[in-house]
């Protein structure tokens, strides 16, 4: 056991014991330990290995960004153990690891480590060729990561919408001041913090640090007006102080998704401690000076027995005391400030044994700490728009512009006594809280229909803060020897060398060549070696050479987090009860749920030839136009003319894009004065709202047309059959006298007592039929009330596949199916109703190209030699004897009304006439033949039948 | 008939007079050179391992010269596969390809790097194919390992219209001997044992059209290897070179650019490079870089989206696609899930990640496979797409002499580099269309003969 006795600081609780496995083994723990510390109080070093050469790794810098001890717990991979919290019963293993972290067969790699240069993998594999797919499943053997499980379940993670005043992203010393001061302003704050306690590095300081610690979290947390969300992490900031935070400490949710819109983002997350460059960096017992302060100070975990402490700050200098009071031998205390370096850690590659300094001296230790500076996490800085510049004084980047909405405190900020960082923090809170309130004016203003503020808004209050001032720091990066740059990747500094040698020399080139920076953390603590080396590689300064950019997320967050539930509700009409009662098949239709057939499609058409039938249409779209300009509208939108319907009369329009292609069709009707009903077909409804929307709002303003989308506000029922007017008359008070309401009009009145119904006289099944539309509310009273009154006419409900069914033997074409994204308007048939000497409208100017064009495709009716052969949709027309495309079967099905196999297809013009034979190739590959018919309507091509 | 070589000669430029012949001394040379590049093989790396030496660089670092027969704007797969292809095919080595940033800095490295063959149109199988063969020996013929993984490529079917459009390709794709057919929910759960083909979810999988000639590349690597492959034969790559205008001289606009005028040279910001031939292959800059020269394009320039999961190990063997969940998805040899997904709805120039695309991903993500819901989203971001009315880029001369477009690429540019490059080197070599590029002329927008994917492009990858 390496545990210590009771450390003045620890967050452990002793009189909570608990238990966990780490791979198979027990480990006993306390409350308050993270994984990782309990696993080394257990005398454990190492964590896993590594990704390229399997080596052993241990702790480096026992936190969040520890790129050394990701494990597997239970389902969850790609744990980070020194953050995570120990839990009982919680089964912990190693990754990445066969067959044990302790014996490991792949660290043979690392024999031959010299030939596996970085980016190796691009110079061989090449031949033989075939054998390449060989080679890859081995490569991806060497995946870093755990696993995931297929068992896990689907969780659904809610997320939450935040409105702060003042976010404050870091909960150390500089965060929490800056939250007290802009709280005692007035603003409503809400504080994150990335680990699990506020207080920051005073935690694992002196006495005297904690107490500063308490004072300030005891301020935090009287505070009313100030929420603190520990365990998480603002992850990205976006446009306008759009933050993403993600919070791991819900007590329900494994992670949560907080979006919030603050109105100022104080940014204070400290600074990241970077690791040194030099040979055996990355062996077990290698920690950075902030490791063995959070394991001494904060779980009383003994790091080693004897170290060696190279410093170059106040925080190797405080490691060194933390590390004798605890009772490690420090052997030696080198000392970057006075020209000290160390050159390698030598021993097995399970441990340092020897460390080697700079005067060629090597002093035996199982310890080597490192405080050899920092790096600047700018990454929200970045988001803003910020590019940090780096100060070789200081050794460290800082951000150079901001917007108004976001201040930086802390370490990010400069350096100075804590006092002096709290100070400024104060200013930066109260300077928050001020701005803040002028933001919310600004916005309230820019709201045109909200309460106006009184009097003008106030300026924007001026950054007066005093500046933090920077400490001169060693540049410190890389020793005489190479080492490990990228920890998480296995990318040295020497293969950073070669990489730029080989002319991978800009940041970005050797970044994808090596693929440094492109782990877990995402540059943290790799970027600044690596712009370093590579500047030393070029024999320019780190200025010169920029880093790359910073992207979102700052800390990853989980997949169910930002998913949440998706809100795409399933859409059924209000008669679903009844459908789903008479055992309707439903299909699945867009977002709509429908019913395909009641059983007997086949039957269901007969009837509504024979008697007649129902069916419900609800998910056709349906938008109610209002406004003296609606005929401008219609006459934009459609390419026939629209500005002299009759109030009581329908019309049937095409719409195409602007390239000519066919995009919707379908009926509308005048109704009364300045107001119209369109339909839209099912699956168009969303797209032609927008497309509406679009031409009014950006084309022309100035229309006086309102557009309100009413699908689901009326149930839509067609009535179909020879027998529908005699059903219909049984139910309305409207006149349905055929010489009066004819074929194309529409009549508003009361249907089964349902006052407010329309009433339109079209029909796609080809059979004499009434369209209804009634208020939702009474969509199943009037369904029901048909089927009873029209019981002894013979009335059958019909679904989707018998309407199908019917508009085909119709030939009426369904745009999406019978045309596709290139089917222009020429091609279906209908060039009567493109009205070119129209003023304008949409597709205008290629319509009139196309009306010229004599290789469109053609829309065709078409039928099989063999009548009892349905070939299947999108099987191809060839011509004859060759491969050579020449169209395909759109539409296809049996008539039950013929008796017969019956088409629609594309066609090329040349096979376009009316008998002329075609060659199909089913999807078997078998071919048969077809020909080309005369009418697109299969059955009753005068129209007889609907316009009784 | 203008050709190439009287093209050069005929410009008033002195210095590129006679540059045809130096060429092909220079390429003699080249090829007689005992100290010509090393190529890359396992025996290599051992020797330079063993010895402790590095490789020479993938490029030289040489001085922007004053002239070129052809200068290539823009340094990502299209231009570089361009100059290699000019270089190769038809021994024109005096040639420039200059970016403003690095190689491969836009589009080239800020795809998913998926590729694919199984389209709609007989025009865009054939393109695309050759495009996939060339991808299938580009490992050998660049001698740089693209890490071309034939993995296989899954286009799921949520309802019974996306059914019908993917039997619609398949039937296409065979006919033109394109592995390719629609497979039923029990062969999808075969191939990717995480998705979700029940019956009980938003969008129950119905099908899908599966492709296994389609697969992903190591989208970088084809850069370099093109780099490294046209600076062999001759060609020189300028990084952080921007080109700032185009000279144009006799034409109908301001300044003598525009119709019926002709190429002069590029002012950049490293000084002025005179040129008979200007190649325009940017993306993202597309419109800009044309304005230059007074040739307007008909694009809009949209943001297009992209995550990456951290590692974990393989468990997606295939690409899988779902138009109506706007998502596409594959799992690289590293262990990362890569993600993207269809364009922004609105145009515009940056290339800032925004929350709502991650949260969309991940919602339909997990609507396909939800037991992933741990897996941790690493990094985010985005890259410019020029997209034409008909989802179809625009290739060739334009009416601006000596001014030649590959741009207008969509979402789908990445795809079709190897094809473009040999297309528009022949196009400039022969200074004729070839057959192949003929229907993606600027020229259709005028008279009406759009082409196009649409029908498939939603989201195509």
């Amino acid at each position: 056991m390496t545990r210590l006795p009771l450390q003045p600081g620890e967050v452990i609780d002793r009189s909570a014991p608990l238990n966990f496995t780490w791979n198979g083994d027990q480990i006993s723990a306390f409350t308050g330990d993270t994984i990782a510390s309990a696993i080394m109080a257990n005398g454990n070093r190492i964590f896993a290995r590594s990704m390229k050469y399997h080596r052993p790794r241990g702790l480096l810098t026992a936190d969040f960004w520890d790129p050394n001890s990701f494990v597997q717990v239970g389902d969850d991979p790609n744990v980070r153990s020194a953050h995570r919290l120990a839990e009982a019963g919680m089964e912990v293993t190693a990754q990445n690891v066969w067959p044990s972290l302790d014996y490991d067969v792949k660290a043979a790699n690392g024999v031959v480590g010299k030939f596996l240069t970085a980016g190796f993998y691009y110079k061989t594999f090449m031949k033989p060729a075939k054998l390449w797919p060989a080679y890859e499943k081995v490569l991806a053997q060497f995946a870093p990561g755990g696993k995931v499980d297929l068992n896990t379940p689907h969780m659904y993670h809610d997320k939450r919408y935040a409105h702060p005043d003042v976010l404050v992203a870091g909960g150390g010393p500089a965060g929490m001041a800056a939250a007290i001061a802009a709280a005692e302003a007035g603003a409503q704050v809400m504080l994150v913090e990335h680990e699990h306690l506020l207080g920051g590095s005073l935690l694992w300081g002196t006495e005297a640090d904690r107490a500063v610690a308490a004072e300030l979290v005891a301020a935090c947390e009287a505070a009313d007006n100030i929420e603190i969300l520990l365990n998480s992490t603002v992850t990205g900031r976006y446009e306008d102080n759009w933050c993403a935070i993600a919070q791991r400490s819900h007590p329900i949710a494994v992670e949560r998704l907080i979006k919030a819109r603050a109105k100022m983002l104080v940014v204070a997350p400290g600074l990241i401690e970077r690791p040194y460059v030099f040979a055996g960096n990355d062996k077990p017992g290698v920690m950075l000076s902030g490791a063995v302060r959070r394991l001494i100070n904060l779980y009383a975990v003994k790091p080693g027995q004897k170290a060696v402490v190279f410093t170059a700050n106040a925080a190797g200098d405080r490691a060194a005391e933390d590390l004798t009071r605890a009772g490690i031998d420090v052997v030696r205390v080198v000392d970057a400030r006075n020209g000290g370096n160390i050159v390698a850690a030598k021993g097995g590659a399970k441990s340092v044994e020897s460390v080697e300094l700079g005067d060629g001296s090597t002093v035996e230790a199982d310890l080597l700490v490192t405080a050899i500076g920092w790096t600047a996490p700018t990454s929200l800085l970045n988001l803003a728009g910020d590019r940090p510049a780096y100060d070789p004084v200081a050794a460290r980047f800082f951000s150079s512009q901001l917007p108004d909405n976001i201040l930086v405190a802390g370490g990010l900020a400069g350096d100075g006594t804590t006092d002096q960082l709290i100070a400024h923090a104060r200013d930066t809170g109260e300077l928050a809280a001020r701005r803040a309130v002028v933001i919310a004016q600004t916005l309230q203003r820019l709201t045109a229909r909200a309460v106006n503020v009184d009097g003008d808004i106030a300026p924007m209050p001026a950054d007066d803060r005093t500046t933090l001032r920077r400490d001169p720091h060693p540049e410190l990066h890389r020793s005489t020897t190479h080492g490990l740059v990228d920890y998480s990747e296995d990318v040295s500094s020497k293969d950073l060398f070669s990489a730029a040698k080989e002319g991978y020399d800009s940041v970005e080139l050797i970044k994808r060549f090596t693929t440094a920076t492109m782990g877990p953390s995402q540059g943290k603590l790799e970027t600044v070696n690596t712009v370093a080396v590579l500047a030393e590689a070029r024999g320019e300064t780190i200025a010169e050479v920029g880093t790359t950019v910073w992207r979102p997320p700052y800390a990853p967050i989980t997949l169910g987090a930002l998913g949440g539930r998706i809100f795409e509700p399933v859409r059924v009409s209000s008669i679903q009860p009844w459908h789903e009662a008479n055992r309707a098949t439903p299909i699945l239709a867009g977002q709509w749920v429908r019913p395909e057939h009641y059983g007997d499609p086949a039957g269901e058409v007969r009837n509504v030839r024979e008697n007649v039938g129902i069916i419900d249409v609800t998910p056709l779209g349906k938008l109610d136009l209002r406004g003296r300009d609606v005929p401008k509208l219609l006459s934009m939108l459609y390419t026939n003319k629209w500005m002299q319907l009759p109030i009581g009369s329908v019309r049937y329009g095409v719409m195409c894009a602007e390239d000519g292609v066919v995009m919707d069709d379908g009926v509308t009707a005048h109704i009364a004065e300045d107001h119209y009903m369109m339909t839209t077909t099912s699956s168009g409804a969303a797209g032609v709202w927008e497309w509406a929307e679009n031409w009014l709002q950006t084309e022309h303003p100035d229309w006086e047309v309102h557009i309100t989308p009413v699908t689901t506000g009326f149930t839509s029922i067609n009535v179909a059959g020879p027998k529908s007017r005699e059903l219909v008359a049984r139910l309305t008070d409207i006149d349905l006298d055929p010489e009066t309401f004819k074929y194309m009009q529409v009549r508003t009145g009361s249907v089964a007592g349902v006052d407010n119904c329309f009433m339109w006289r079209i029909g796609f099944t080809g059979e004499l039929s009434y369209e209804l539309h009634v208020p939702s509310g009474y969509g199943l009273h009037v369904w029901e009330t048909l089927l009873d009154q029209g019981a002894d006419l013979g009335i059958k409900a019909f679904g989707l596949e018998a309407q199908r069914i019917m508009r085909l033997e119709k030939g009426h074409f369904i745009v999406g199916q019978d045309t596709d994204g290139l089917t222009k308007m020429p091609s279906v048939g209908m060039n009567g109703l493109i009205k070119l000497d129209k003023d304008d409208f949409a597709g205008k100017a290629e319509l009139a190209i196309s009306l010229e064009q004599t290789n469109l495709p053609k829309v065709v009716a078409i039928q099989t030699t063999d009548p009892t052969i349905v070939p299947e949709e999108a099987c191809q027309i060839v011509r004859a004897g060759t491969n050579e495309i020449i169209g395909r079967i759109t539409s296809s099905r049996m008539s039950p009304t013929l008796g017969r196999s019956i088409c629609l297809g594309q066609v090329l013009p040349e096979a376009a006439d009316a008998g002329s034979n075609l060659t199909v190739v089913m999807t078997t590959g078998e071919r048969i033949t077809a020909k080309v018919m005369e009418h697109h309507a299969h059955f009753d091509p005068e129209g007889e039948r609907l316009r009784v | 008939m203008t050709t190439f070589r009287n093209l050069v000669s005929s410009s008033s430029l002195n210095s590129v007079r006679d540059s045809g012949s130096k060429t092909i001394e220079s390429m003699k040379k080249l090829k007689s050179d005992p100290s010509k590049p090393p190529r890359y093989s396992a025996a290599g790396l051992f020797v330079k391992g063993a010895k402790g030496d590095t490789w020479p660089r993938v490029w030289r670092e040489v001085d922007l010269k004053k002239s070129y027969d052809v200068v290539i704007v823009g340094g990502g797969v299209h231009g570089l596969a361009t100059a290699y292809y000019l270089a190769t095919n038809h021994g024109i080595t005096n040639v420039a390809v200059l970016d403003k940033a690095y190689l491969g800095s836009g589009g080239s490295g800020r795809n998913t790097a998926i590729v694919r063959s199984n389209y709609l149109t007989p025009e865009g199988v054939a393109f695309y194919d050759r495009s996939l063969t060339l991808y299938n020996t580009m490992s050998t013929d660049l001698n740089l390992n693209v890490m071309f993984s034939e993995r296989g490529h899954m286009t799921l079917a949520h309802t019974d219209s996306a059914l019908r459009t993917m039997r619609w390709r398949a039937e296409v794709n065979k006919l033109q001997n394109i592995n390719s057919s629609v497979i039923d929910p029990q062969e999808v759960k075969k191939l990717a044992p995480s998705l979700d083909v029940s019956p009980n979810t938003r969008y129950p999988i119905q099908g899908a059209l599966y492709h296994p000639p389609g697969g992903t590349i190591r989208h970088d690597a084809v850069v370099w290897g093109y780099a490294r492959g046209a600076d062999h034969r001759g060609v020189e790559m300028h990084q952080q070179t921007e080109v700032l205008d185009i000279m144009v001289e006799g034409g109908d606009g301001p300044d003598g650019k525009g119709r019926g005028g002709r190429v002069t040279g590029v002012r950049t910001n490293r000084g002025d490079i005179s040129a008979p031939i200007v190649v325009n292959c940017t993306a993202g800059w597309a419109t800009l870089i044309s304005d230059m020269a007074g040739v307007k394009l008909p694009i809009n320039t949209h943001p297009l989206q992209a995550a990456v999961t951290e590692p974990v190990k393989v468990f997606l063997p295939t690409v899988v696609v779902s138009g109506s969940l706007h998502v596409y998805v594959s799992q690289t040899d590293r262990g990362e899930l890569v993600f993207g997904a269809s364009v922004d709805p609105f145009a515009t120039y940056s290339m800032k990640g925004s929350l709502e695309f991650t949260e969309e991903l991940a919602g339909h993500v997990l609507e396909l496979m939800p037991n992933i819901g741990r897996m941790r989203l690493l990094r985010q971001w985005a890259g410019l797409c020029d997209m034409t009315p008909d989802y179809s880029p625009v290739m060739g001369f334009t009416p601006v002499d000596g001014f030649l477009c590959d741009v207008g690429w969509g979402t789908y540019g990445f795809k079709a580099g190897p094809v473009s490059g040999e297309q528009m080197a022949e196009a400039i070599a022969t200074q004729s269309v070839p057959k192949l590029i003929e229907p993606f002329k600027l020229s259709r927008f005028e008279d009406g003969n759009l082409v196009g994917e649409k029908g498939a492009a939603a989201v195509g990858h």
